[in-house]
């Protein structure tokens, strides 16, 4: 569709990448996009991972659409007061059934780095990023001195994992049986490998 | 860990993939582990049937991504916010691409909501608290009308915004586009309704 601004050359191509894609997986699989559109999604898994370009989910595990049920955003984070995540946690569990939360750090994360200098340093929180990262400039606060910065990357995975635990909508859900499980992972942005911390928590443990 | 179905095959899928690009492109991750250096920052919906980067066909390092549920960008939300404001501040980002999607859950429980016999009560969970200025907008619209709508009011937000408004002035030519994706074909669409620098 034309539109009223000349298309950046960026754009051009992510619109042809899409145009090509989708051709070769009607050949592959003629009703792949159909059934994929009358059918309601089942994803198994929510990601809430990092809105870092380096970190594209699906592309990562190399899932097809329609298995992972995703929220992205500065640093991994997951904290009750926040609507936009907790509302994502919600849906994935209430109406989707999903079954396994995965938090997803990753080694060099500009926003756990920012926290973790910013928590060295001291400073209030102004705009809209700032209060964003200000829980896990607290958390640098009391831990930065004493840990490496990819150890406080693993720290953040396992603080989002406690909180996803303590929510309402987890405590729920295995109150009444169901049995999500939440996983801390970190995706080592040096070899592409993800690699699973041993920090699941489920109904039952 | 103890094996689960779920889980050990996106494992197991990763550890291949991961092989796979080393041997093809070797140094990759080296390098990619360097920095960032995305043009787009896509804020889209959580749906998992709409992965911006596989549908697009873009690697690692290409897209800088916010995804939430009805591909929202609410201007008290400091979470999206403070996506943009990395984005475009820190990372260098210069285009926004807000995409809606057909078929999507969210705009359907909306129209829904907004639509039906009795008027919607108070918002009593987060989600309904999330969906709140969504529902309010479909009024007397179509389940297929509220996604294009949302994306509308959603460039409008990101217009407003002070990171946007705050770049514009200072001369840097961010462009914020509303795109659809439509699930049944594969394809993505521009709006038109693109706002930039001189345009908004």
């Amino acid at each position: 569709m034309a539109s009223s601004t000349p298309l950046d050359q960026t754009l051009q191509q992510i619109f042809e990448r899409n145009d090509q894609w989708a051709r070769e997986i009607e050949t592959a699989i003629p009703d792949f996009f159909p059934n994929s559109a009358n059918e309601q999604q089942r994803p198994k898994v929510l990601w809430i991972g990092c809105s870092d370009s380096r970190v594209p989910e699906s592309v990562v595990t190399a899932s097809k659409p329609g298995e992972i049920f995703v929220h992205r955003n500065i640093a991994n984070q997951f904290r009750s007061e926040d609507l936009d995540a907790q509302a994502a946690l919600q849906f994935a569990i209430g109406t989707l059934g999903v079954t396994h939360i995965v938090v997803a750090g990753h080694t060099r994360c500009g926003g756990t780095l920012t926290a973790y200098l910013k928590g060295l340093n001291g400073r209030s929180p102004e705009t809209p990023l700032d209060r964003w990262l200000a829980p896990l400039v607290e958390l640098a606060r009391e831990k930065a001195t004493s840990l490496e910065v990819e150890e406080f990357t693993e720290l953040n995975v396992r603080v989002q994992v406690d909180h996803l635990v303590e929510s309402e909508t987890i405590k729920a859900a295995w109150a009444s049986g169901t049995n999500v499980q939440v996983h801390g992972w970190i995706y080592d942005l040096e070899t592409g490998r993800l690699r699973d911390l041993g920090i699941t928590h489920t109904k039952d443990r | 860990m103890a094996f689960d179905p779920i889980l050990e095959p996106v494992l197991e899928r990763n550890a291949q993939w991961a092989e796979d690009v080393e041997k093809a492109v070797p140094g990759f991750f080296t390098e990619s582990a360097k920095g960032q250096h995305p043009k787009v920052l896509w804020i889209g919906c959580a749906d998992s049937r709409v992965p911006e980067s596989v549908l697009t066909a873009s690697k690692p390092g290409e897209i800088f991504v916010h995804r939430n549920v009805a591909n929202q960008f609410h201007p008290e939300d400091d979470n999206a916010q403070a996506v943009l404001a990395y984005a475009v501040n820190d990372v260098g980002v210069t285009h926004i691409v807000l995409t809606g999607h057909t078929n999507c859950g969210g705009a359907a429980a909306c129209h829904a909501a907004a639509n039906g016999p009795t008027p919607p009560g108070p918002p009593k969970t987060p989600l309904d608290r999330w969906l709140a200025p969504m529902i309010a907008l479909a009024k007397g619209l179509t389940a297929a009308e509220l996604v294009v709508e949302n994306v509308r009011v959603q460039v409008q937000n990101l217009a407003k915004s002070e990171t946007i408004t705050a770049a514009w002035a200072s001369g840097k030519d961010v462009q914020v586009h509303g795109w659809i994706y439509e699930l049944e074909s594969g394809r993505l669409r521009d709006l038109g309704i693109t706002r930039t620098k001189n345009h908004h």
